[in-house]
């Protein structure tokens, strides 16, 4: 699976909707779906799925599908 | 208008929609709604914690109606049941622009019933508050003014609200501690901020920041949040104290929040309650939090707890308490407070005085703060489904649905909870079991589900 592939899974699974719902404009709180608890959820679930650890500030700045592409570049994560 | 004359007697009161922090209102700014006040009447108020929300709030307090307070996230099925079966005068529901049966005024945003029959309502009784947020559930709390003023008056006693705070509303006001801190502070307090019921938006930092918020509410998942986004890493000028209720926050989070509020002068106060109760029943005073850390505290002032010596339980007597449930219009025309509260919590009071909570006998199960009865949910899983499905709580992690009938497909029990209860699918469970325990008298054997599940 290559790192968007994954980056979509974990957040189709995290909020519990439909793959093609994850795209980069996509932003929290846009849907129902993505509120505080699926949001910490998500926030391990992409931990999990990459390996590394989430900066606390990084936490609230993960706003949207494209911002946590940005983010998880600064981890090394290439996408 | 007991209640609405204390708030409208406070000088400092002032309100401010996050949204819009530069503009700030006294009461007499809002434009509360006038409303028809020679029959008392029933509201339904779905309401966010906007302040267009808040001042219809405040406008049903200053009325002669009875309002229920509702979330406005409820699935659309619920809210049509509840409008059904209690045929409220008013709806106010931003998230609608059409109510069969109903008429929307367009100088006033609210749903006025085109045929209003006259209803029974006992003077005393004033607002409803679910007993159960996301299950829709038709079952209400009744609370008097004096209920309401009493406990404001109680929390303000313990709290150190006062009139230069300002105070975020960061807990939905549908929700009885979240109602409390309107109530204390719309008394006792400054300025009250309409906000973000949610901690991890910029905006409420943003608003922390700027208008300089002296506390913060918060259920443990907000305690969750708060540590994983480096809270106790950063200081706040102007934080005075925070606040913790709505079921037990873990040790481990305790000690770390009472050790950071310490090295920062702040003060934080673990809290215990429920919606019978108005809101609030016991207090930890921050100072013993070290040497009593899972205790909940002891009673607020005007309150007296007792354990029933024949099953444990936590008994309150107070102001505060409640005046019965509502479950159909009928129910309006009285009200009676019982002389103690049961709680439904097994307790025990240390050598000190402190009480500790030991055990639930209530069935519900607390998923990220929110109460969810657990008959009601196999009540929703009997209309849905032919074979019996049991409902348990695992530790406030986790719904449990248990069944002994090997055909059952799991997914499509889980689905159901999880879209009709708008719940996430990692907090419910489906769990096939070679045979249902049951106790002496036939019953389901709920606590023996929960002894299997954790030896499985």
């Amino acid at each position: 699976m290559s790192n968007t592939e994954k980056l979509i899974h974990a957040f189709s699974e995290a909020l519990a909707v439909p793959q093609e719902t994850i795209q980069d404009d996509l932003a929290y709180q846009a849907i129902p779906e993505w509120d505080s608890i699926t949001h910490m959820i998500l926030i391990s679930q992409l931990e999990d799925t990459f390996g590394v650890a989430i900066d606390t500030d990084d936490v609230i700045d993960l706003s949207s599908v494209g911002k946590a592409k940005e983010i998880l570049t600064k981890y090394n994560i290439v996408f | 208008m007991k209640l609405f004359n204390e708030i409208q007697a406070n000088q400092q009161l002032r309100f401010i929609n996050e949204a819009d922090p530069g503009k700030v209102f006294r009461l007499e700014d809002l434009s509360l709604l006038s409303l028809p006040g020679n029959t008392r009447r029933l509201a339904l108020l779905y309401l966010d914690n906007t302040l267009p929300a808040i001042t219809i709030l405040l406008s049903f307090l200053k009325s002669p109606h009875v309002c229920a307070l509702l979330s406005p996230d409820l699935a659309p099925h619920f809210k049509d049941e509840l409008e059904r079966r209690y045929e409220p005068a008013y709806i106010y529901d931003p998230a609608r622009t059409d109510i069969t049966g109903y008429q929307y005024a367009a100088d006033q945003p609210l749903f006025t019933r085109d045929t209003l029959k006259d209803v029974n309502i006992h003077p005393d009784v004033k607002l409803l508050l679910s007993t159960s947020g996301t299950t829709g559930s038709p079952k209400f709390v009744k609370l008097s003014e004096n209920n309401l003023l009493e406990n404001a008056k109680s929390i303000a006693g313990y709290l150190p609200v006062c009139g230069t705070d300002v105070t975020p509303l960061n807990l939905p006001v549908y929700y009885s501690y979240g109602l409390s801190v309107l109530t204390s502070n719309a008394i006792f307090g400054g300025t009250l901020v309409c906000c973000h019921t949610d901690i991890l938006n910029r905006e409420f930092w943003s608003g922390m920041e700027q208008l300089g918020y002296t506390s913060i509410a918060g259920v443990p998942f907000v305690y969750e949040m708060l540590d994983r986004i480096g809270f106790t890493k950063k200081d706040y000028p102007s934080l005075k104290y925070f606040t913790q209720a709505g079921g037990r926050l873990r040790e481990a989070l305790v000690h770390k929040f009472a050790a950071y509020a310490s090295e920062k002068r702040y003060a934080f106060y673990v809290m215990y309650g429920q919606t019978e109760a108005t809101a609030r029943m016991a207090y930890l005073p921050p100072a013993e939090l070290e040497r009593h850390p899972s205790a909940i505290g002891v009673p607020i002032p005007g309150g007296t707890f007792d354990i029933d010596p024949d099953n444990g339980e936590l008994l309150y007597a107070g102001p505060n308490v409640f005046g019965g449930y509502v479950t159909g219009i009928n129910d309006l025309s009285d009200y009676s407070q019982p002389a103690w509260l049961r709680t439904g919590d097994l307790a025990r009071k240390d050598e000190d005085g402190f009480y500790y909570i030991t055990g639930r006998i209530n069935r519900f199960v607390k998923l990220f703060g929110s109460r969810i009865n657990l008959d009601e949910v196999e009540q929703l899983l009997a209309i849905n489904l032919d074979v019996p499905v049991k409902a348990v709580g695992i530790e406030d992690k986790l719904m449990l649905l248990v069944t002994d009938r090997p055909e059952v497909d799991e997914q499509t029990v889980a689905a159901l909870i999880t879209t009709t209860l708008k719940l996430h699918p990692s907090v419910v469970k489906v769990w096939t079991v070679p045979e249902l325990p049951l106790t002496a008298n036939g019953k389901t054997d709920y606590t023996r589900i929960q002894k299997m599940y954790a030896e499985r």
